[in-house]
């Protein structure tokens, strides 16, 4: 077991312990087990599945972040972890569609189409997990 | 002696006063309960960026060239970001954040560096303005309820310039909320991260038991940890995510200081507006009693005198 707490900027979403965590970084997906060797990484939008117990898996849309895992003990902050029956998925092809439409209006390497790409890549992660 | 008219037109306009206190106390307060909570959300993960910047930082000793960590060789300009709020009435709360501002100028200056401002909120703007203090950029109209966005905006100009060695410091300046009746002048280095407090003393909010965490993971540092992506490449990325939290932080901190103190402000108005009145409305019996005592001393003269 790991201990592994979510915190976002509207506070705490998850603290306990797991026997897995598993979520995806820039370079893929990524599954965390008790006493992984230690790892900062940056989150990319994607289901974040906490393996409570054999039985129980807890499951969150996950937004961007960092993970830090030290000592048995895993941290991320992410900017979002919903609940995957509260996404509204028609609110979010509204997002998709408008991060869509600011990416091609906005220069490449500038700040706006940076966080274009971002909303992007944030509501078709979250439209997936939606179904 | 005041006669009858004066005094109860005083009492009237005292009322008045009380009414108006006692109103924006009670906003302040519905307004502050909401404000609380979002810093109290907030500061744990304000505490783990913190900690996760450091670690990613302490590391990348020897890196090759990063240019957001970079500490640049002479400190000519320094960034003094304050965060004061857009409307007064609230206590102390706005004279204190913009005198330690001033502070923070005048030991700039004794290091031989200049000091440009990057202002949240009128109050502070007007004052600086006054005293003829290079404000760079101002940010108004949001210090009762900052946005994400706005913290975003101010972040990355702070960057932004460091890293165009525009700035050569980045100091950050604001009220730290504790209770209603307390708050706290902070200041806080956010750029460059050799010096902020992100590395310093890390005393902050960590308890005995992050410390020794802290030193465990130092020492484990260079050798085992692993990366997704490149550390220079996630430093990047992150550096800026921290600075914008760090802002973030310091507005909403800032916001449930400014609407604690206006609450207690005007809950201290509104109590003395009532004792005001209470004196006034004794005056005004005794200005009465007076009055008609007057009266019939000189009924009683004349009836005599007629007698």
């Amino acid at each position: 077991m790991l201990d592994v707490e979510v915190l976002t900027p509207e506070g705490e979403v998850f603290d306990g312990e797991v026997r897995q965590v598993s979520t995806r970084t820039e370079v893929g997906e990524i599954g965390i087990l008790a006493n992984h060797a230690p790892l900062l990484a940056a989150l990319q939008p994607a289901e974040l599945r906490l393996h409570v117990s054999d039985s129980e898996v807890k499951s969150y849309a996950q937004s961007h972040g960092w993970l830090q895992v030290f000592g048995n003990r895993a941290r991320l902050l992410v900017e979002e972890a919903i609940d995957p029956d509260d996404l509204d998925a028609g609110a979010l092809k509204e997002q998709l569609s408008d991060a869509e439409q600011r990416l091609s209006e906005s220069e490449k390497g500038s700040a706006d189409f940076a966080r274009a790409e971002k909303d992007r890549d944030r509501a078709e992660a979250f439209l997936a997990i939606a179904g | 002696m005041a006669n009858q008219k004066e005094v109860r037109s005083r009492i009237a306009s005292i009322k008045n006063i009380n009414k108006i206190t006692r109103a924006m106390e009670m906003v302040a307060a519905a307004r502050l309960r909401r404000s609380e909570q979002r810093i109290a959300a907030l500061r744990p993960y304000a505490e783990g960026m913190r900690k996760l910047t450091r670690l990613a930082a302490e590391q990348a000793g020897g890196l090759p060239r990063v240019p957001v960590l970079d500490e640049h060789d002479e400190v000519k300009r320094v960034g003094v970001v304050l965060v004061t709020g857009d409307r007064g009435l609230a206590g102390a709360f706005n004279t204190n954040v913009i005198r330690e501002g001033v502070r923070v100028r005048d030991r700039v200056r004794g290091e031989g560096a200049e000091a440009t401002f990057s202002v949240v909120g009128r109050k502070g703007v007007s004052a600086l303005t006054f005293r003829k203090l290079d404000v760079r950029t101002s940010y108004v109209g949001f210090t009762d309820r900052p946005a994400f966005a706005n913290a975003r905006e101010i972040g990355e100009e702070l960057t932004a310039r460091y890293i165009e060695e525009d700035l050569d410091r980045v100091e950050l300046v604001y009220n730290r909320y504790v209770s209603p009746l307390t708050q706290h002048v902070w200041r806080q280095t956010l750029l460059p991260l050799q010096r902020a407090d992100v590395i310093g003393e890390g005393a902050e909010e960590d308890g005995a038991e992050e410390g020794e965490q802290t030193e465990a993971e130092r020492a484990q540092s260079r050798s085992d940890w692993e990366y997704e992506p490149e550390p220079e490449e996630l430093l990047e990325r992150l550096i800026p995510e921290y600075v914008t939290i760090s802002v973030y932080r310091a507005l909403l901190e800032s916001a449930a200081s400014e609407l604690g103190a206006r609450m207690t402000a005007m809950r201290n108005a509104a109590e003395n507006a009532e004792t005001m009145m209470d004196d006034l409305t004794l005056e005004m019996n005794r200005v009465r009693q007076a009055e008609i005592t007057q009266e019939i001393l000189e009924v009683v003269a004349g009836a005599e005198a007629l007698g």
